[in-house]
C-alpha cells in the first residue's frame, strides 16, 4: 500500500518549480533517456561497476577493429555476415556510395514492386486477373490494362528521372579522388577504391572522402580547420587535433606507410558529436573521441594537408547513417481519401451482390426458357449468379478511382511548385526562396489550428548587436557625451581611431569610449579583455581585415564589441591567444577553455599572461554567473567561485519584418500561437509584447495560477467518479469565465510540474525493486495504470485550459519539452498543428508537428532540413497558410468531390441498365470509352483547376483572413460532402440513363433504320457524359483562364474526334474484333433526335446544380461569397 | 540592401503569370442577372422544342398489330423443336382508317427478347463477317462448330437465333381482288454495315467461298441461299440478316422489316381499306413469355411517333420557367432584406 500511496501523491510534497531553470538537458536522444531511465541505480553500485569496466582490458561495445594499411585484415572470417543463404560479405563497407535505387536491370521489377505495395495499385491488378478468366470476364482486357499501365508509367517516370539525377550524383561523388598509400608511397585513388584502414593525405579545400582518424597535419600540433556545413549547415570553422603521438611521428610519407596502429572502436552509428574508441600503437593504448575524427561531408579549411586512417567508409560513415528514412507525414484529407475510397469499395461488393442475386434470380424465371440464350454451359442460376458477382465487381471497377492517387500527386507537386516560384515569399536579402520540400501536405497548410513557433531567430533576426553594458556598476549605452550628460540628438561614436574597428557598430556612449581611452577605472579594460579572450571564436584574414566565424551569434556580437573597443583578438593558436589591446599586440598562454554547453551554461578560460600571471575569466548566463559569485561549491566548479564580477552585457535581437502584423492576421484566421522559447521568462514576456501576442488588457496566467486550477478540475472529476469514470458526459465547463483575453505565460519546470512528468521517472525507479509476489505484482500494475490514466486526464485538463487562452508562451523550455507540448495539443485536440523554429532545439518539435516549417536563418540548416517547408522571414507564413495553405485545400477538395461525382456518374450508368438486361454484366459503354474516360476524357481540366483554382484572389484573402476557417472546420471535404457528392453521381447516371432510355424505347431513326440498337444508345450515353461531366467542371471551376476553357473543350472534342476514329471503316478492316463500333458514331450522330437527347439530358444534369448553386449563395452566402460581393 | 546587384540572385524565381498564379482570367460568379437569363432562355427554347416535337411525333400515323396470340396454334407448334419442318402460316386481316401518305415503314417488334444480354451480344464473329476468313469462330460459342468439327458461318448465339417469320403485307381492294404490297428489301440497314461491316469473301460464287463450313443449328438453309434472285442480298449481305445482327438496346425492340415500293396503286402511301399480314410463323417467343408484333409506320425528321422527347422537352421547360420565377422572387426578397439592413 505504501508504493501506491507514494506514486500517488502528486503536489504538496514538492516545493515550487524554479521558473529560471530548464528542468533537465536533453542533448541526450531519446533512446539514451531511456535507458538511463532503466538503469538508473545507487550511486555506489555504478561506480563499483565502472571500476570493474575499467579493469577490462577493453568495453565490451569497441568490437569495431580498424588496422592500419592492412586491407586483408578486415577480409578475415570473423568480420564476415551472413547475408542471403551463404553469402559471405564483410561488414566493413567500402567506400562507394549507392544512393540510387535502380539499375537499369532491376528498374522494372524494382520499380513495379514498389508501385505494387500500393493497395489501389494491387487492387487494379487484382482486377486485371480476374478479366483474365474468361467466365467473369465482362470488360476487354484493355480497359483496365491501359488506365493502369498509364498511372504506372507516369509514376514509373518519375521515379526514373530521380533515380537517373541520383545516379549522376553517386558518380560524380565515387569518381572524386585523394591520395592513398599504396605499397608505401602516396598514390592518387578514387574515392570508391578507398577502403577501411587505408592511410589518405587530404589537401585544402578538400572534401572529407570517409570518416577518418585525424593523424597528423601540416599545422602546428597536428591542428586541422574543417568546416561542416554539410553535416550540419554549421559554416564557422570547428578545429580539430591529432593525438600528440601521431603528430610526433606520422609526419612523412615513409613512417606513414609503415604505421600499423590497431584503432578499436564503436560500430557505426548515426551520432554526429560521439566517437569513442582505442588506438593501440607501440604496445600502448590512446583513447580516442570526437575531436580526433574527422567526418565524410566535411570540408578542410585553412590546413595546407593532413593526414588521415580511414575508420568508417561509405555507408558506414556518420554522414551517410543519418540520412536515414524520414517519417512520412500524411494529411489528414489522405486518411480520408482512403476510408472514402474502402467506402465506396463496400458499396461496389454490396452492388455487385445485388446484382448478382437479380442474375440468379432472372436466370430461374427467364434465361432458363430462353432457347437462343443457350450457350453449352450446364450451369445453374445460382452458379451463374456467383460468377456475375465477379463480373459486376470488374464493370463497376470504375466507381474506385484509379487515376486517383496519380492526380492528387501531381496537383500537389504542381502546388508545391507554386509556393517555391512565388516571388512574395522570396527574400532579396539572402537570395532565398520559399521551398516546399515535402510535396504531400500542401492541403494540410490550409487547416492549421496551432502554431508553435521559437522565439530567437524565428520571431527575431537572430542577429545580435551589442547595446549596452554594465561595468562596475556602471550603466553604459546611452545616448551621452564624454562628460556624461545625455542627449537626444548625438552622433554615432567614432571609432576611427581603433585600426581594428570594423564600423559596423553603432554606439551613442562618449562616455564609454573616454573611459576606456583614459584607462581610470581598470574593471572597464578588463571587462573588454574578457570578452576578447573567453571565446571559441574562429579568425582569419580576407584582405588583410578580421573575419570572425562564431558558433553563436551572440558570442560573435560580444568579441566583436570588444574589437571595436579597442580589444581585438587577432589569432589563436593551439596554446594561445594573441590580442591587441589598444593597439598593443599581447600574446597569452590559454592553459584550459572550458567550452559553453547547454548544461553549464557558460564557458571559462584559464590564461598566462605574459608577465606570468594566471586569471579565470569566465562568461555565461545571468543565473549561473551569479550564483557562483557567493556560493562555493565542493566539487567541479571548484575553480569557479571566488570570481569578482567584471560586468554585464546587453544584446539587442530585432524583431523581424512583419512579426506583430503577421501575428494579428493569423489570429484573425482563428489560428492559436503558442511560443515556445529557452529564454527566461521576462524575455519571453518582453517578446510577447513587442509581437503584440499580449497587449494591455491581456491577462497573464502563470504556472502557480493554473497549478491551482488544475488541481481544483482535478479533485472534482475525482469526486465526480475519479479518473476511472470515461463513460461519463465529458465536462464541458470552462476554467476561466468567458469573454476576456487571457494569455498563459508557464516555464518548462511549471509544465513538467503539471504534467506530471517527474513522477514517471520515479516509477521507473520503482519498477527496478523486483516484486516479489504475484499480489504486489498486480498491485503495482493496478496503481502505475491508475498513474497513468491520472496523467492522461491531467494532460487533457492542462491542453483544455490552455486553448481557452488566446496566446501561450512558454519558456524555459528545452527541445524534448517543446515536442511534448506538440503533442499533447495534437493528441488531445485533434487539431492539426504546425511547428515553425530555426535551430537544431526546434528540430523534435518540427519533426512532431504535422507540418514542420524551418527558417533558414543564422543557425544553421538543421531545422531546414528536418522540415517540411522553409523559408527565410517569419512573416511569410501568413502567405504560405492564408494564400498557398487555403487555395490547396480548396483545390483538393474540389478536386475530390468532384472526381469521386465523375466517376460516379460514370459507372452508376451500368447499375441502370443492368435491369435491362437481365443484369448479365453487359456495359452501357463501348470498351474503348470505359478505357479512355478516366485517363482522356474526364481528367485534364478537374487537373487543371486542381492546380489553377481561385476562387478569391490572393490579396482579398490575406486582407480577409476569415476565409481561412472553411479548412480549420473540415467544412468542404468531410463525410456530409462526400455523400453528397456521391448522390449527385447517382442522379447524374440515373438522368443519363433514363432519359435516352425513354427516347430510344419508342423511336426510330428519320430514315426507318436500326432504331435503338445497342451500339446508337451507348454512344447517346457517353457523349451525353462526357459533355455533362466537363461542363460541370466548368460550373465548379471559380478561376477561368484560357488554359482551363481550352482544356473543358479539348476534352470534349478529344472525346469526338477520338470516338470517330474509333468507329472509322478503315481501322474496322485491320482489327474487326477489337473496334466493333463502326459506323455507330456517323450513323448515330446523324440523327436530330439523338442530338435532342443529348442536349435534354445535359440540361436536365446541370441546370439544377446551377439553381441549387445560385440559391445556396443567395440564401446562405459562404464567406467567399461575401467578400466577392464586396 | 537594395543595392545587390540583380546577378546576385541567382535563385529568383521567375516572374511569369503562370509561375505567380496571375493568369488573366474570368471569375466565375453566378450573379442573379446572369443564372435568370440561362433560365428563361432555356425554359423558352425547352418548350418550343417540345412542342414542336410533340407536333410532329403526333403527325405521324403508326399500327401496331401483336400477332403473338392471334397465331395461338402456330405458337403452340414451335414451343416443340421437332416440329421445325412443318410450315405454319396466319392471316391477319384489318382495316386501315385513314390512309399512311409518304414513306410507309415495316417494322418486327419483339418483347422480351434479350438480345441485349451479355453473353449473347459477344457471341459473334465480326472477322467472319467482315470476309476475310469465314473460318473464324473464337468469339462464337457456344455456335463455333457443327458436330462434325466444320465451322458454322455465321458462327455464334446472334446469327443462330435470326428472326425468320416472312411477312407479307396484301391489300384487299375487294373481297376477291387481293394485291400484294410491293415491299423493298434494300436500303434497310446503315451504309457502314452493308459496305464495311458485312462483306462476302468474293462475289463470283458464294457457295464455293463458303465450302467447308455448315449453316447454323437453327437455320433451314445456309447462309448463301438467303436470297438466291439478288446477288447484292445475298450471303453476309443480306438486308435482314444486317439488321439482325445489330443488337438491340432493350429487350423490346423493332427492327426494320421492309420499305414500301411506292409504285402504282401506293404512289403516294398505303391507301385506306381492307389490309391482312400473312405470316410464316416459325420464330417461336412463348417458351419465354415472350411478344411479336408487325408494325406500319410513317416518319418524320424526328423519328417515329414516340412522344416522349416532346412531353422530355415541355416539361423540363415549364419546370425551369418556373424555377426561374421562384429564384426570381427569392432573389427579389433577400436584396429587399439586404438592402433595409444597409439602410438600417
Amino acid at each position: 500500500m505504501s508504493t501506491e500511496r507514494d506514486s500517488e501523491t502528486t503536489f504538496d510534497e514538492d516545493s515550487q518549480p524554479n521558473d529560471e531553470v530548464v528542468p533537465y538537458s536533453d542533448d541526450e536522444t531519446e533512446d539514451e533517456l531511456d535507458d538511463q531511465g532503466s538503469t538508473v541505480e545507487p550511486e555506489q553500485n555504478r561506480v563499483n561497476r565502472e571500476a570493474e569496466e575499467n579493469q577490462e582490458p577493453f568495453r565490451k561495445e569497441c568490437t569495431w577493429q580498424v588496422k592500419a594499411n592492412d586491407r586483408k585484415y578486415h577480409g578475415q572470417p570473423h568480420f564476415m555476415n551472413t547475408k542471403f543463404f551463404c553469402i559471405k560479405k564483410s561488414k566493413y563497407a567500402n567506400n562507394a556510395i549507392k544512393t540510387y535505387k535502380y539499375n537499369a536491370l532491376t528498374f522494372i521489377p524494382m520499380n513495379l514492386f514498389e508501385q505494387f505495395k500500393r493497395s489501389a495499385n494491387i487492387y487494379f491488378l487484382v482486377l486485371l486477373i480476374l478479366q483474365a478468366i474468361p467466365q467473369i470476364s465482362t470488360l476487354a482486357w484493355y480497359t483496365t490494362l491501359v488506365p493502369l499501365l498509364l498511372v504506372l508509367g507516369v509514376t514509373a517516370i518519375k521515379d526514373l528521372v530521380d533515380d537517373v539525377a541520383r545516379h549522376k550524383m553517386d558518380k560524380e561523388i565515387n569518381n572524386r579522388t585523394c591520395e592513398v598509400i599504396k605499397d608505401g608511397r602516396f598514390k592518387v585513388a578514387k574515392w570508391k577504391d578507398i577502403q577501411v584502414g587505408d592511410v589518405i593525405r587530404l589537401k585544402k579545400n578538400d572534401f572529407v572522402p570517409a570518416d577518418i582518424l585525424l593523424l597528423s597535419s601540416s599545422e602546428p600540433n597536428s591542428l586541422c580547420y574543417v568546416e561542416t556545413a554539410e553535416l550540419d549547415g554549421e559554416t564557422n570553422l570547428k578545429f580539430k587535433m591529432s593525438l600528440e603521438i601521431t603528430d610526433q611521428y606520422l609526419q612523412r610519407e615513409d613512417t606513414l606507410a609503415t604505421f600499423d596502429g590497431l584503432v578499436e572502436c564503436e560500430e557505426p552509428n548515426n551520432r554526429l558529436d560521439k566517437f569513442t574508441g582505442t588506438l593501440f600503437w607501440r604496445n600502448t593504448s590512446f583513447p580516442l573521441d570526437a575531436d580526433k575524427i574527422l567526418l565524410r561531408g566535411c570540408v578542410i579549411r585553412n590546413t595546407d594537408f593532413c593526414h588521415g586512417l580511414v575508420i568508417f567508409a561509405g555507408a558506414d560513415t556518420k554522414i551517410m547513417k543519418n540520412s536515414g528514412k524520414t517519417r512520412f507525414k500524411r494529411t489528414k484529407i489522405d486518411y480520408l481519401m482512403n476510408y472514402m475510397v474502402y467506402t465506396i469499395f463496400v458499396v461496389l461488393s454490396l452492388l455487385s451482390a445485388g446484382l448478382a442475386i437479380g442474375h440468379a434470380y432472372w436466370e430461374a424465371q427467364v434465361g432458363n426458357y430462353s432457347w437462343y440464350l443457350y450457350d453449352g454451359e450446364d450451369f445453374t442460376p445460382s452458379y451463374r449468379g456467383f460468377l456475375n458477382f465477379w463480373g459486376y465487381i470488374i464493370v463497376l471497377n470504375t466507381m474506385v478511382p484509379i487515376s486517383l492517387y496519380v492526380s492528387v500527386e501531381v496537383i500537389r507537386l504542381g502546388q508545391s511548385h507554386f509556393i517555391n516560384w512565388d516571388l512574395q515569399m522570396y527574400y532579396a536579402e539572402k537570395d532565398t526562396p520559399a521551398k516546399a520540400r515535402t510535396t504531400t501536405l500542401n492541403e494540410q497548410l490550409g487547416q492549421i489550428h496551432y502554431i508553435f513557433s521559437d522565439k530567437t531567430g524565428t520571431l527575431t533576426q537572430n542577429i545580435m548587436t551589442f547595446k549596452k553594458c554594465c561595468i562596475n556598476g556602471q550603466i553604459y549605452g546611452d545616448h551621452r557625451d564624454a562628460s556624461q550628460h545625455n542627449h537626444n540628438k548625438i552622433e554615432q561614436v567614432d571609432f576611427s581611431w581603433n585600426t581594428y574597428a570594423d564600423g559596423k557598430l553603432a554606439f551613442y556612449d562618449h562616455y564609454l569610449i573616454e573611459q576606456i581611452q583614459s584607462g581610470k577605472e581598470p574593471e572597464v579594460r578588463q571587462f573588454f579583455f574578457l570578452l576578447a579572450v573567453c571565446h571559441t571564436v574562429m579568425v582569419d584574414r580576407i584582405d588583410g581585415q578580421l573575419n570572425y566565424q562564431a558558433a553563436s551569434p551572440d558570442e560573435g556580437a560580444l568579441v566583436n564589441a570588444a574589437r571595436n573597443f579597442g580589444f581585438a583578438f587577432l589569432a589563436r593558436t593551439q596554446n594561445t591567444i594573441t590580442i591587441s589591446e589598444l593597439g598593443t599586440e599581447r600574446t597569452y598562454n590559454v592553459l584550459a577553455i572550458l567550452d559553453f554547453n547547454s548544461d553549464r551554461k557558460r564557458m571559462s578560460i584559464i590564461v598566462r599572461t605574459p608577465e606570468g600571471n594566471i586569471r579565470l575569466y569566465c562568461k555565461g548566463a545571468d543565473t549561473v554567473i551569479y550564483e557562483r559569485l557567493h556560493r562555493m561549491n565542493p566539487t567541479k566548479q571548484e575553480t569557479q567561485d571566488a570570481l569578482d564580477l567584471l560586468g554585464a552585457t546587453a544584446i539587442e535581437d530585432k524583431l523581424q519584418d512583419g512579426v506583430p502584423e503577421t501575428i494579428s492576421k493569423l489570429a484573425k484566421a482563428d489560428i492559436k500561437i503558442w511560443v515556445l522559447t529557452g529564454d527566461k521568462k521576462e524575455t519571453a514576456e518582453n517578446i510577447g509584447f513587442a509581437c503584440e501576442l499580449l497587449t494591455e488588457d491581456t491577462t497573464i496566467c502563470y504556472g502557480e495560477d493554473i497549478n491551482s486550477l488544475l488541481h481544483a478540475r482535478m479533485e472534482n472529476q475525482r469526486n465526480r467518479g475519479g479518473v476511472y469514470a470515461k463513460f461519463a458526459p465529458p465536462v464541458q465547463e470552462r476554467f476561466f469565465p468567458p469573454g476576456g483575453n487571457r494569455a498563459l505565460i508557464i516555464t518548462g519546470s511549471w509544465l513538467n510540474e503539471i504534467l506530471l512528468e517527474k513522477k514517471t521517472k520515479r516509477s521507473k525507479i520503482l519498477k527496478l525493486k523486483f516484486p516479489r509476489t504475484e499480489e504486489e505484482r498486480r498491485m503495482r500494475t493496478q496503481s502505475k495504470r491508475r498513474l497513468e490514466a491520472k496523467k492522461e486526464q491531467q494532460q487533457k485538463n492542462f491542453v483544455d485550459l490552455a486553448c481557452e487562452c488566446s496566446a501561450v508562451i512558454c519558456c524555459r523550455v528545452t527541445p524534448k519539452q517543446k515536442a511534448m507540448v506538440v503533442d499533447l495539443v495534437k493528441r488531445y485536440k485533434k487539431a492539426i498543428t504546425l511547428a515553425i523554429g530555426d535551430g537544431a532545439n526546434d528540430v523534435n518539435m518540427i519533426k512532431t508537428a504535422h507540418i514542420g516549417v524551418g527558417i533558414s536563418g543564422q543557425e544553421g540548416m538543421q531545422a531546414v532540413m528536418s522540415s517540411d517547408y522553409s523559408f527565410a522571414q517569419f512573416r511569410y507564413l501568413q502567405r504560405l497558410l492564408l494564400v498557398h495553405g487555403r487555395w490547396s485545400y480548396i483545390r483538393m477538395c474540389k478536386f475530390l468531390r468532384y472526381f469521386f461525382y465523375k466517376n460516379f456518374a460514370f459507372t452508376l450508368v451500368h447499375f441502370w441498365y443492368s435491369f435491362f438486361n437481365g443484369y448479365s454484366a453487359q456495359t452501357a459503354y463501348e470498351d474503348w470509352f470505359i478505357t479512355l474516360y478516366n485517363v482522356l476524357y474526364s481528367s485534364l481540366p478537374v487537373l487543371l483547376m486542381g492546380l489553377l483554382d481561385q476562387d478569391v484572389s490572393d490579396k482579398l484573402s490575406l486582407r480577409f483572413p476569415g476565409l481561412y476557417i472553411v479548412g480549420q472546420r473540415d467544412l468542404l471535404f468531410n463525410y456530409k460532402r462526400f455523400f453528397v457528392s456521391l448522390l449527385h453521381g447517382v442522379l447524374t447516371s440515373m438522368i443519363l440513363f433514363f432519359i435516352p432510355l425513354g427516347a430510344y424505347l419508342q423511336t426510330v431513326g428519320q430514315d426507318g433504320e436500326a432504331p435503338s440498337d445497342y451500339q446508337s444508345f451507348a454512344v447517346t450515353i457517353a457523349s451525353a457524359l462526357v459533355i455533362t461531366v466537363n461542363f460541370q467542371i466548368g460550373l465548379d471551376t471559380s478561376y477561368w483562364t484560357f488554359v482551363n476553357a481550352f482544356s473543358i473543350f479539348g476534352s470534349i472534342a478529344l472525346y469526338f474526334g477520338i470516338m470517330f476514329d474509333f468507329h472509322s471503316a478503315g481501322i474496322h478492316v485491320l482489327f474487326p474484333s477489337i473496334f466493333q463500333f463502326t459506323g455507330t458514331a456517323s450513323n448515330a450522330l446523324r440523327q436530330p433526335y439523338i442530338w435532342l437527347t443529348i442536349i435534354l439530358t445535359v440540361a436536365v444534369c446541370l441546370l439544377p446544380v446551377v439553381a441549387i448553386r445560385f440559391l445556396s449563395m443567395t440564401i446562405w452566402p459562404s464567406e467567399s461569397d461575401k467578400v466577392y460581393r464586396i | 540592401m537594395e543595392e545587390t546587384p540583380q546577378h546576385c540572385l541567382s535563385r529568383l524565381p521567375d516572374n511569369s503569370a503562370l509561375k505567380q498564379q496571375e493568369l488573366p482570367a474570368h471569375r466565375l460568379y453566378f450573379t442573379a442577372r446572369r443564372v435568370l437569363f440561362v433560365f428563361f432562355t432555356t425554359g423558352i427554347f425547352c418548350l418550343c422544342m417540345g412542342i414542336i416535337l410533340i407536333l410532329s411525333a403526333r403527325s405521324t400515323q403508326e399500327i401496331e398489330i401483336n400477332y403473338t396470340r392471334i397465331c395461338a396454334n402456330c405458337a403452340k407448334l414451335r414451343e416443340n423443336a421437332s416440329n421445325f419442318d412443318k410450315e405454319c402460316t396466319c392471316s391477319i386481316p384489318f382495316y386501315l382508317s385513314g390512309k399512311m401518305m409518304g414513306n410507309v415503314y415495316m417494322y418486327y417488334k419483339l418483347y422480351g427478347f434479350y438480345q441485349n444480354l451479355y453473353r449473347y451480344v459477344r457471341s459473334r464473329s465480326n472477322r467472319q463477317l467482315v470476309g476475310k476468313d469465314v473460318k473464324a469462330v473464337e468469339d462464337c460459342a457456344p455456335f463455333k462448330m457443327s458436330d462434325n468439327k466444320t465451322p458454322i458461318v455465321p458462327c455464334g448465339a446472334i446469327a443462330n437465333s435470326m428472326f425468320n417469320d416472312t411477312i407479307i403485307l396484301s391489300h384487299n381492294i375487294n373481297s376477291s381482288v387481293q394485291i400484294k404490297v410491293p415491299m423493298l428489301k434494300s436500303g434497310l440497314t446503315w451504309w457502314t454495315d452493308k459496305y464495311v461491316k458485312f462483306q462476302n469473301p468474293s462475289s463470283k460464287n458464294l457457295a464455293d467461298e463458303f465450302r467447308g463450313t455448315t449453316k447454323p443449328p437453327n437455320w433451314p438453309k445456309p447462309i448463301y441461299d438467303l436470297d438466291k434472285k439478288d446477288p447484292r442480298n445475298n450471303g453476309f449481305l443480306n438486308d435482314d440478316f444486317i439488321v439482325w445482327m445489330r443488337a438491340a438496346a432493350f429487350p423490346t425492340f423493332k427492327k426494320l422489316y421492309g420499305r414500301l415500293n411506292r409504285t402504282h396503286h401506293f404512289i403516294e402511301g398505303l391507301p385506306a381499306g381492307n389490309y391482312s399480314f400473312n405470316i410464316t410463323y416459325n420464330f417461336p417467343v412463348t417458351r419465354f413469355q415472350g411478344e411479336k408484333s408487325v408494325v406500319l409506320s410513317t416518319l418524320t425528321w424526328c423519328g417515329g411517333n414516340s412522344l416522349f422527347l416532346g412531353l422530355a422537352y415541355t416539361v423540363t421547360g415549364a419546370i425551369t420557367w418556373l424555377a426561374s420565377f421562384a429564384m426570381m422572387a427569392i432573389h427579389i426578397t433577400l436584396k429587399n432584406k439586404q438592402m433595409s439592413f444597409f439602410h438600417q
